[in-house]
């Protein structure tokens, strides 16, 4: 992401739009030259490696471009401190000589004369003054040294850009309005996690025929619309990519920087938007298990389909996603929940959320395996028909409980 | 019979549920339908349970999650007549308000008081890693038996007492929010900005305490900190405590010449941007004229010359080896008095440490190295110290006699604050600081000193 210095973007109308570069010769070629740039760069500290840069940049109006291509590329570098002795310790052992004379030229290159001698008896190797005068301060970021670049391809560094432009839009942002419709449930679930791990709520409407309604701010947004969360929706963002379908409506809350009026706008963002995210894609299916009992289901002769377009059943301060739909032409529904899991805290919590959420029928397959006792879980007052399972749930043992 | 209602924090949000009985706590709460329960402010928490109590509603409060502490001081002075009557106002407004007094009166002290007559888990915030860790030294000093822990500066500590910086407490401030029952705002008029107002609206603290000494805003949002903090209850200006805590002082102002070879470099470069000014019609005038030229400098070649050379001919007139010629006169002739020296950039910090072998503190230092810097030069093993704007808010460095400010920037309030220091009452009561402001003669530097002082024309030396 881009402090707001780099961010760049005009506006239509009312409408922003962020700064996108597109992927053509030019800034392909501008990113390769960065890139390598850095590459070359391997062995020089931080301060020789903006000189470069800066000698790159010259008279060049767009240097704002550069300098964002420039911050992201920092991301993939590692910086380290080279020096023969702790810069820290080198200081206060000068200073403290240094401190016993009057401060001047001579006196300095007498205290470093007098180091290097007492240094070089000690490490019982040579160590010159202008070796301490160098190493003095090897430890500032600007004299670190670039040890490690993970070069990415000019592509990918034009495409972290245009998403990172996107992203800066969000830090003004008080909440998003997110509609999702017809996504696989592994999607929500991906899409949901990253939510939780921001600190992000989310307020949930709609139903599985039409698509769902999310609401996406924090806890304090209840009081007054503030942007405290839009960092946190600004790293949403990579995450809401790798779902298939949805558009969303940003509310944005923007200070003038001239008169301090704050003013607001929305801004909007749809599925094919062309961004693309660095974040790792989720997996379809939770588990194989999901994935052998959906395969399955496809094989069988049944007017009941299986269907992966979910509800998103809210519950106070969550969200329940069931793993499928079962559909029938006439017009029942039901939900089926497989369970396959051990661990007794995911147990807990996943019959909890089968009690509190209000939803139509469901079905809940459950394995064989499960310690239900010992996970503190009892099978009362489930608003739910159980099928148990062995290994692996049978296509037909589910077709059965329905009719 | 109904469950008993529990306030729980959430994120720096309260939680009340179920729903009490009672009618006064709904003016605080809003009925939240993402967890289907009651929610209200933190900053709301000391009226809400006050009206509960005042109905005699029964609740269970699993919010406050701070402790009494049992404070022996270790570390006691009898106070100045200013500090017992601020902390006396402080208690008579309830325990929350701010208290406005000049730089080294201090303010750190007060602070220990109301901590002390609090008696609760306390929360510090301060905006600067110096300061940071002159609060971590002075309350480890007053209350040697409690830890006290850091927050910000590579330090993440959890602790009954806690100094954070503002950048910290703010970026934890859902989870700090109920673990304190007091708040001590240091130079609290940093407190209404967009990013840090959070530490005190997610907070329950009941008690809160600002200190500054310049609680205006040229931004006006000064009047959140009625909200915020609690009112004003205590003020004292420079001039109604002179004789007191503060030292006498004298400013000597020192003119330095460009070498031959910096001036013609100057004038290049001063001529590059005034060329671009008088062909694209902009003059300098005002904060519009900066304005105008900043947004022409991003859209041309010929611009973006004309900014560089505006910003290499600055680099000149700022950090020349004129001053430090002139420094190094001045070291020499006040070795081995303790000395404070002040420039504007890293790098000449970074220069003069390593041309005269000082110990030097900037932003970058990290918070052990600064502390044991300023530890020896309390000690006499240092003599001088030099810093970049770092040191600018009220660092307590209580032995330093000179002062030295090469080319500082034309802000009234860090030159208050850079005085104070220095200015501040030392050991020896006899002790007459002097303050050196080095700068360059016929550069725009020029103004910016003589708008520091409005009723004194610099003289030559």
């Amino acid at each position: 992401m881009l402090p707001g210095d780099l961010l760049i973007h005009s506006y239509r109308g009312e409408t922003i739009v962020p700064r996108r570069v597109p992927l053509d010769s030019h800034h392909r070629q501008l990113a390769g030259g960065l890139i390598e740039t850095f590459r070359l760069a391997h062995g020089s500290t931080q301060a020789q490696l903006d000189s470069t840069l800066g000698e790159l940049e010259g008279d060049s109006p767009d240097y704002r471009l550069r300098r964002g291509l420039v911050h992201l590329l920092k991301s993939f570098c590692t910086f380290e401190v080279i020096s023969p002795l702790e810069p820290v310790k080198l200081r206060s052992r000068l200073f403290a000589l240094a401190a016993t004379g009057t401060p001047g030229s001579l006196h300095t290159e007498h205290c470093l004369k007098q180091l290097s001698g007492i240094l070089s008896e000690e490490l019982e190797r040579a160590v010159f003054p202008d070796q301490i005068r160098g190493a003095l301060y090897a430890d500032l970021s600007q004299n670190q040294v670039l040890t490690q670049f993970e070069e990415p391809t000019p592509d990918a560094l034009l495409h972290r850009y245009n998403l990172s432009q996107v992203q800066g839009v969000f830090y003004r942002a008080t909440h998003v309005q997110l509609n999702v419709h017809r996504n696989d449930p592994g999607e929500y679930k991906y899409l949901f996690r990253f939510l939780k791990l921001f600190g992000l709520m989310t307020y949930i409407e709609g139903e599985p025929e039409h698509g769902f309604t999310l609401t996406i701010d924090g806890p304090t947004s209840l009081f007054q619309a503030h942007t405290h969360y839009g960092l946190a929706l600004a790293k949403l963002l990579p995450a809401l990519l790798h779902v298939n379908r949805w558009d969303l409506t940003a509310s944005l809350k923007t200070r003038d920087p001239y008169s301090k009026a704050v003013r607001t706008s929305t801004f909007n963002l749809a599925a094919g938007c062309g961004l693309v995210s660095h974040y790792p894609p989720g997996k379809p299916f939770d588990s194989m298990l999901e994935q052998s009992f959906f395969e399955q289901w496809q094989t069988l002769k049944t007017d009941w389909r299986l269907e992966r377009e979910v509800h998103l059943l809210p519950l106070p301060g969550s969200v329940m996603i069931p793993d499928f739909r079962l559909v029938h032409p006439d017009g029942r529904e039901y939900i089926l929940e497989i369970v396959g899991y051990w661990r007794p805290s995911y147990l807990q919590k996943k019959f909890s959320q089968v009690r509190r959420v209000d939803c139509p029928r469901l079905l809940l397959a459950l394995s064989e395996r499960l310690n239900l006792e010992k996970a503190g879980v009892k099978l009362d007052n489930l608003p739910a028909t159980i099928i148990w399972f062995k290994d692996k749930l049978s296509a037909k043992a589910v077709l059965q409980a329905l009719d | 019979m109904a469950r008993t209602s529990t306030l729980s924090f959430d994120r720096g949000s309260l939680l009340l549920h179920p729903p009490p009985r009672g009618k006064a706590w709904i003016d605080y709460a809003t009925w939240d339908d993402r967890v289907e329960k009651f929610r209200i402010p933190a900053i709301s928490y000391r009226p809400l349970v006050e009206s509960l109590q005042h109905e005699s509603t029964r609740f269970t409060d699993e919010a406050r999650a701070f402790q009494v502490l049992s404070l022996e001081s270790h570390f006691e002075m009898t106070p100045y007549p200013h500090q017992r009557e601020a902390l006396a106002a402080w208690e008579e407004a309830g325990g929350s308000g701010v208290v406005v007094l000049p730089t080294a009166s201090g303010k750190t002290y007060l602070a220990q008081m109301a901590i002390q007559a609090t008696g609760r888990s306390t929360l510090v915030v301060a905006p600067t890693l110096d300061l940071l860790h002159q609060w971590y030294a002075h309350l480890k000093a007053a209350f040697p038996d409690v830890p006290i822990g850091l927050l910000g500066g590579g330090s993440r500590d959890e602790s009954p007492i806690l100094v954070a910086t503002y950048d910290s407490a703010a970026i934890h401030a859902e989870t700090l929010g109920n673990r304190y029952a007091l708040v001590v705002f240091d130079e609290c008029h940093h407190l209404p900005g967009d990013f840090y107002r959070k530490i005190a609206e997610y907070t329950i603290a009941p008690y809160r305490l600002g200190l500054t000494a310049t609680p205006e805003r040229s931004d006006n949002r000064h009047c959140d900190l009625d909200h915020l903090i609690g009112p004003v209850v205590y003020r004292r200006s420079p001039a109604q405590l002179a004789g007191g805590a503060l030292a006498p002082h004298r400013t000597v102002q020192i003119k330095v010449h460009l070498s031959a070879g910096e001036r013609h470099d100057y004038d290049t470069h001063i001529a590059t941007r005034n060329e671009f000014l008088k062909q694209s019609n902009l003059s300098l005038g005002g904060a519009e004229g900066w304005q105008r030229f900043v947004q022409a400098s991003a859209r041309s070649s010929a611009g973006r010359r004309a900014m560089n050379a505006h910003r290499q001919a600055k680099a000149i007139a700022l950090g020349t080896e004129s001053k430090l010629r002139v420094l190094a006169e001045l070291l020499a002739r006040h070795y081995p008095e303790q000395t404070l020296i002040f420039t504007h950039d890293n790098a000449t910090v970074h220069r003069i440490s390593e041309r005269f072998l000082i110990p030097a503190i900037t932003h970058q230092t990290g918070v052990k190295e600064r502390h044991a810097i300023l530890q020896a030069f309390r000690a006499g093993e240092y003599r001088t110290i030099v810093a970049s704007q770092v040191l600018n808010e009220g660092v307590d460095v209580p032995e330093a006699s000179v002062a030295i400010i090469l080319s500082g920037t034309a802000s009234e309030r860090e030159y208050i604050q850079r005085l104070g220091r220095i200015l501040r009452r030392g050991r020896d009561p006899n002790k007459n600081a002097i303050l050196y402001e080095v700068f360059t003669q016929d550069t725009s530097e020029e103004r910016t000193s003589a708008r520091r002082h409005p009723h004194t024309r610099p003289h030559h030396v």
